[in-house]
C-alpha cells in the first residue's frame, strides 16, 4: 500500500511541477534555514560548555562602581590560601596581541595570553604534544595551538623549538594543543607560562587596584559545593587581604563560566564580545516562522487544487477506500514531498555552511551537520512540517463525497477562499514584521557607527608609539608626508584605549570618590578630531609631568553635569581633584563625544596634557593613495623603532568591531527576511498562478464584453492590496512593540520613525507586484477566444 | 438481491421541494440484467447511485441482501459495496497518475489482498480483456474504449455479485458499445447482476428486464 502511495505521489509531483517546484523548494529553504539557525543557536548558547568542569567553573570579578571581568593578579594566590577546598584556581593574564620573533624574523601575532600551570585543569585542551601537566610549570615555557604551530614551522617537529617574544623572553615550545573551539569567551592561540612573567608583575600582585587589563582569575568549586555561600564569604575575604575601606567599596562577583558569554553588565569586546541569550531565542521564532510560511504555501496551494483531485477521491472511495486510508494517502504524499526537500535542505545547508559562517562569524563545519542532534532536530522539523502543513489539506480532500465528484461535471463548493486569504495574511504580516525588524536594525547600526559620534573619524588612523624619546622626530615624519593631513599625540583616540581615575570635587559638593575617564592629549588633538569646544580653550603644550599636582584641563558635558553646572561657561575655573591627589583647574568644555561604545552611557570625560603619557598616534589621511601614505609611515615607523612591527587601525574599523554582535545580528536578520519573503513570493505565485487558471473564462468574458488589460490585473490585484493593508495593520504594532524593545537594551538609541513603515509596506506591495503582475498580465493579454472555447 | 420499498428523493429549492424520485419500489433478484431508460433529468443516476449507496434517499426502504443498508453506519455500508459492488462510469473515472496494471489493482489493495495474489488476479483480467500489452500505459495514452475495458476490469477484479454501470457506452462508438455489452452479457451468464443505464434502445436489449423511469416516477416496466 505504501509503495502504491509513494508511486502516485511521485507521479503526482512529475505532473504538476510548478505547483512540487513551490512546495519542495519553499520547504527546503525553511528546513535549511532552521538548520543553520539551529546550528548558530547550538553554537551560540554553547559558549564554554565543552569544557568538563564548565558547570563548577567560575570567573571571579571585580564589581565596584562598574562591572570589570578583570581582577587584580593579587586575587589568585589570596583564594588559594583562604579557600583550599577549591578543586582549582587558575591565573590568567590575556594579551590581545604579542609580538614575537622566531628565525630572526619579528612578527605581531594576535590571541596570548600568560596562564599559570593550573589552567590545563579547568579548560582541558586537546593535547597533540606535550604534557598538559608540566607544560606550564617552568618559566619561559609556551604551548602552541595546531595552526600556529603549522604557521611558524610548517611541517617540522615545533616541539623544543625557540620563541623570542616583546624582545625579552625566550620561550620554549613545550607543547602543541589542537586549535581553541570558537564558542569559548577565552579565545586563544598561545599560552606562556605565568612564571615567566610572575616576576614583572610582582608590583600589581600586592595593590587591590592595580588592575591589568585582561588579568582573569579562574576557580573550579568542588563538586555539590554552594556557591551562593562562597560568595557570602568574598566581603570578609576582601577585608581580610585588603582591609576595611576596600571592602567597603568593591565586591568580587563570582561569574559562571557559562554565563560570561550572556553577561552583558561586563563589555570585553576586545577578547569575545557578549550577546543576549533572547537574541537566539529570537532567531528561533524566526525559524519557527520561516517553516510556517512554507507550510501555509503547502496548505494554501494543497487546498486551491484540491477539486482537482475530488475525482480521485472519489474513485478511490468507490473501489473500497476508507477514509483514513484517504488521510494516510495525502500524508504520504507530503511526507514524500517533505522528505525530498529535506534532503535538498540538507545539501542547500552543506552548500552555504562555510559562506554562512563568514557571514556570521562563526566558527562551525560541514561536519557538525552529521552530529545526531542536527539530525534529530531534522527530523523533528520534518515531522512538524507534516502535520502542520499534511494534516489539514488531508482532512479537506479526504472529505469528498464521491457522488458529487464523479458528476460528469462536478459542482463541489469546497474552496476555502477564507482560509486561504486568512493564511496569506498571515504570510504578509511574517514578512512585514521582519522587514520592519531588519530596518530597524540597519538604521540602529548607522546610528551607532555614524551618527552622534561627536567626533570626526574619517579617514584616522591610530598606531602605537613604542619609544616616547622618538615623538619629535615622528611628528615631523608625518607632517612631511604628503599623504597625512593632521596628526595628533595622546594616550589614545577618542574611542581607543581608555583610562579611567577617581575624582572628587568638594566645591561642587562631591565627596565620596567618583569615576571618570582620563585622556592624554596634545594641543592638536581637539582639532584634529573636531571636537566641539563649548566654553575656554583646548589644552596648552606645557612641560608639566605626572609628578606636577597643578594642572589646566579640559572637560566634557556630562562632567560639568555631575558638578551640578549647565552653563558651560560657569564651570571655567572650577575645580576638580583628580587621582586623589591632582587639583585641576577646568580652563575648557567640550560637547560630548563618544569614546565608548554607544552601549554604555556616557561618562565624564577629562583631557589633560601630558607628553609623558603619549602612548599612540593618530593620523589623519588624505583619502586618495590610502595604501602608499600607509605604507611610507609603515617604513619610516619601522626605521625608527626597529624593534618592533607596525600595525595600525582605522578607527572606523575599531568602532565597527563595537557592533559585531548587532552587525551579526543584522546580517542574520537581513538573510532570513529575505528568505521569508522568498518563500511567501514562491507561494503567492502559486497562487495566482492557479487562480489565473480557474478564472481564465471570466476574464475571458469579461475581455469580450470590453475590459482594459488594466481592468484584468486590478482585478487580480485588488484582492492583494486588501490582504497587505491587513497584514500591515497586524505587523505595524507588533514589530513596534518587539523593536522598541530590542532597542531598550542599548543606551542610545534611535526613534522608529514612520519612514520604516512607509518603505515595509511599500516593499510589501512591489513584491507582491512582482509576484502577481506576471501571470495578471498574462491572462489580460491572452486572447479571449482561448479561453472560451474550451468550455 | 434488491428491494427498493416507497423511495423518495427530493431537494429544496427555497421554498419548492423539487422530487427527483417518487415512490419507486423495484424488486431485482440476483442474475437479472436490468436496463435503465428515460429522458435527461429524470432521476436515472439518481436511482443508481442509490442503489449503489453512494446517495441517499430522504424516504423509504432499502434492502440489499437482506440487510436494510440505510440504517447502516457508513462505514458498514462502505464494506458492502467494497465486497459486493462494482461500478462502471459514463466517463470511465481511471486514476490519471496510475497505469492500467495500477487501476485494476488498486480495489484489491483496499482489500487488503497479498500482492502475490494480486498478481495473479490482474494477470487474469488483463487476459481476459485482452489488454496485457497495455498494462504499463497511463489511461490518456489510451482509447476510451479501452479505457472502459479498463474501468470493467476493475469493477469485476474483486469479483462482484452486482455490477453498476452508468451509461458504461455513452463516450464510446457503436462497435466499442457493442464490444462493452457483450462482456456484459457474458459476465449475466456467469450469474453476475446488471443494472446498466442506457439512452440507446439496441444497448437496453441486452438486459432481460427494462424499467423507463419519467419525471421520477417508474413509468413502465417491459
Ligand atoms: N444537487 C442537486 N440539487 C438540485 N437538483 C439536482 C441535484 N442533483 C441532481 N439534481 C436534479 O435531479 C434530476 C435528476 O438528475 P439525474 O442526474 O439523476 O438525471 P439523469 O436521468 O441521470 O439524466 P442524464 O440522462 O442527463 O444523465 C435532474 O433534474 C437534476 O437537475
Ligand atoms: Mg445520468
Amino acid at each position: 500500500m505504501i509503495k502504491n502511495y509513494f508511486k502516485t505521489a511521485w507521479r503526482y509531483i512529475k505532473k504538476h511541477k510548478a505547483y512540487s517546484l513551490i512546495n519542495i523548494l519553499g520547504l527546503a529553504l525553511g528546513i535549511a534555514s532552521c538548520l543553520i539557525i539551529f546550528l548558530v543557536v547550538q553554537y551560540e548558547l554553547g559558549y564554554d560548555q565543552f569544557y568538563k568542569k564548565s558547570d563548577r567553573t567560575y570567573r571571579v570579578t571585580l564589581n565596584q562602581l562598574d562591572f570589570n571581568p578583570s581582577v587584580s593578579m593579587g586575587v589568585v594566590p589570596a583564594l588559594r590560601t583562604d579557600f583550599p577546598e577549591l578543586e582549582d584556581v587558575s591565573q590568567v593574564w590575556y594579551r590581545k596581541s604579542a609580538l614575537l620573533e622566531i628565525h630572526n624574523e619579528k612578527y605581531e601575532e594576535k590571541g596570548m595570553m600568560y596562564a599559570d600551570k593550573y589552567f590545563p585543569e579547568i579548560f582541558d585542551q586537546h593535547w597533540l604534544e606535550g604534557n598538559p601537566k608540566t607544560a606550564l610549570t617552568d618559566p619561559n615555557s609556551i604551548v602552541l595551538t595546531e595552526s600556529i604551530a603549522h604557521k611558524y614551522f610548517g611541517n617540522k617537529e615545533a616541539m623544543g623549538q625557540f620563541i623570542k617574544l616583546e624582545n625579552k623572553y625566550n620561550l620554549k615550545i613545550t607543547g602543541v594543543i589542537k586549535n581553541v573551539l570558537g564558542n569559548t569567551h577565552l579565545p586563544f592561540n598561545m599560552i606562556v607560562s605565568f612564571a615567566t612573567v610572575e616576576n614583572d608583575v610582582k608590583g600589581m600582585m600586592s595593590n587591590f587596584y592595580a588592575i591589568a587589563d585582561g588579568s582573569f582569575a579562574y576557580i573550579v568549586t568542588p563538586k555539590n559545593y554552594h556557591i551562593s555561600q562562597m560568595q557570602s564569604l568574598m566581603h570578609g575575604f576582601i577585608e581580610k587581604n585588603w582591609g576595611k575601606d576596600i571592602a567597603k567599596d568593591a565586591k568580587l562577583p563570582l561569574q559562571p563560566l557559562t554565563d560570561i558569554h550572556f553577561d552583558q553588565r561586563y563589555l570585553n569586546n576586545t577578547i569575545s564580545y557578549t550577546t543576549s541569550r533572547e537574541t537566539y531565542y529570537a532567531l528561533i521564532a524566526i525559524a519557527v516562522l520561516i517553516i510556517i510560511i512554507a507550510c501555509i504555501n503547502f496548505i494554501n496551494l494543497a487546498t486551491a487544487q484540491a477539486i482537482r483531485r475530488a475525482k480521485e477521491v472519489g474513485v478511490r472511495k468507490v473501489l473500497g477506500s476508507t477514509r483514513s486510508q484517504l488521510i494516510k494517502q495525502f500524508l504520504g504524499e507530503t511526507t514524500f514531498m517533505v522528505l525530498i526537500a529535506m534532503i535538498l535542505g540538507l545539501l542547500v545547508t552543506a552548500f552555504f555552511l562555510p559562506l554562512l559562517s563568514t557571514w556570521l562569524s562563526l566558527k562551525i563545519s560541514i561536519a557538525q551537520l552529521l552530529q545526531s542532534s542536527v539530525i534529530l532536530v531534522t527530523v523533528l522539523v520534518a515531522i512538524s512540517i507534516i502535520i502542520l502543513a499534511g494534516l489539514y489539506p488531508a482532512f479537506v480532500q479526504s472529505a469528498f463525497r464521491p457522488i458529487e465528484s464523479l458528476k460528469s461535471k462536478p459542482s463541489l463548493t469546497f474552496s476555502g477562499l477564507t482560509l486561504r486569504k486568512s493564511l496569506v495574511v498571515i504570510q504578509f504580516a511574517i514578512c512585514q514584521v521582519m522587514i520592519i525588524g531588519t530596518l530597524v536594525v540597519a538604521y540602529q547600526i548607522d546610528f551607532f557607527e555614524n551618527r552622534d559620534l561627536g567626533f570626526d573619524k574619517e579617514a584616522v588612523i591610530s598606531f602605537k608609539i613604542p619609544d616616547k624619546s622618538k615623538t619629535e622626530v615622528l611628528r615631523n615624519e608625518l607632517q612631511n608626508n604628503p599623504g597625512v593631513k593632521q596628526v595628533s599625540f595622546s594616550s589614545g583616540a577618542p574611542v581607543i584605549s581608555n583610562n579611567f581615575t577617581s575624582f572628587t570635587s568638594p566645591e561642587s559638593g562631591i565627596k565620596k570618590e567618583d569615576v571618570t575617564e582620563l585622556k592624554f592629549i596634545d594641543e592638536d588633538y581637539t582639532k584634529m578630531f573636531a571636537l566641539k569646544m563649548l566654553a575656554g580653550e583646548s589644552v596648552q603644550r606645557t612641560e608639566t609631568s605626572d609628578n606636577d599636582s597643578v594642572h589646566n584641563v579640559v572637560v566634557n558635558e556630562t562632567m560639568i553635569h555631575k558638578l551640578g553646572i549647565q552653563d558651560p561657561q560657569k564651570a571655567i575655573g572650577k575645580y576638580i581633584l583628580l587621582n586623589g591627589s591632582w587639583n585641576a583647574t577646568i580652563t575648557g568644555v567640550v560637547k560630548d563625544f563618544q569614546s565608548e561604545s554607544k552601549h554604555k552611557k556616557i561618562r565624564p570625560c577629562v583631557l589633560l596634557y601630558n607628553k609623558n603619557a603619549f602612548f599612540m598616534v593618530s593620523a589623519r589621511l588624505q583619502t586618495s593613495n590610502m595604501n602608499q601614505t600607509i605604507a611610507r609611515i609603515d617604513k619610516a615607523w619601522s626605521s625608527l623603532f626597529p624593534q618592533n612591527v607596525f600595525s595600525y587601525e582605522f578607527l572606523d574599523d575599531h568602532i565597527a568591531a563595537w557592533y559585531s554582535q548587532e552587525q551579526k545580528e543584522y546580517t542574520a536578520f537581513k538573510l532570513f527576511a529575505l528568505i521569508a519573503i522568498i518563500i511567501g513570493s514562491m507561494g503567492l505565485y502559486g497562487l495566482i498562478t492557479f487562480a489565473a487558471a480557474q478564472r481564465g473564462k471570466e476574464v475571458g468574458i469579461r475581455k469580450v464584453l470590453g475590459a482594459s488589460l488594466a481592468d484584468i490585473v486590478f482585478l487580480f490585484s485588488k484582492e492583494f492590496v486588501i490582504l497587505i493593508a491587513i497584514a500591515f495593520l497586524i505587523a505595524a504594532p507588533l514589530a513596534y512593540y518587539i523593536m522598541y524593545n530590542w532597542l531598550q537594551s542599548f543606551a542610545y538609541q534611535i526613534n522608529i520613525g514612520a519612514n520604516i513603515f512607509v518603505i515595509a509596506i511599500l516593499s510589501s506591495f512591489i513584491i507582491a507586484a512582482f509576484t502577481i503582475g506576471y501571470q495578471a498580465i498574462k491572462a489580460g493579454i491572452v486572447n479571449p477566444i482561448n479561453s472560451l472555447r474550451s468550455e | 438481491m434488491l428491494q427498493l420499498k416507497n423511495i423518495y428523493k427530493w431537494f429544496n429549492t427555497g421554498s419548492n421541494r423539487t422530487f427527483i424520485l417518487k415512490d419507486i419500489n423495484l424488486d431485482i433478484k440476483q442474475g437479472e440484467f436490468v436496463s435503465i431508460m428515460g429522458p435527461s433529468g429524470s432521476g436515472k443516476s439518481t436511482l443508481l447511485n442509490v442503489m449503489g449507496m453512494l446517495d441517499e434517499p430522504n424516504e423509504g426502504k432499502y434492502i440489499f441482501l437482506d440487510q436494510d443498508v440505510l440504517h447502516m453506519k457508513e462505514k458498514q455500508r462502505s464494506e458492502i459495496y467494497k465486497s459486493h459492488i462494482g461500478f462502471v462510469f459514463q466517463a470511465y473515472h481511471l486514476i490519471d497518475e496510475l497505469t492500467v496494471y495500477e487501476n485494476i489493482e488498486t480495489p484489491l489493495i483496499y482489500q487488503n489482498i497479498k500482492s502475490g495474489e494480486r498478481k495473479g488476479m490482474v494477470a487474469d483480467m488483463l487476459d481476459r480483456f485482452q489488454i496485457v500489452g497495455k498494462k504499463d500505459l497511463f489511461p490518456n495514452q489510451l482509447s476510451g474504449g479501452q479505457q472502459q475495458l479498463v474501468g470493467i476490469a476493475r469493477a469485476l477484479i474483486v469479483k462482484p455479485k452486482l455490477i453498476l454501470a452508468d451509461e458504461p457506452t455513452g463516450n464510446l462508438n457503436s462497435k466499442q458499445g457493442e464490444e462493452i455489452m457483450n462482456i456484459f452479457k457474458e459476465l449475466n451468464g456467469e450469474g453476475v447482476t446488471i443494472i446498466q443505464v442506457t439512452h440507446s434502445e439496441k444497448n437496453a436489449e441486452y438486459g432481460s428486464r427494462i424499467i423507463h423511469l419519467l419525471d421520477g416516477r417508474i413509468e413502465k416496466e417491459s
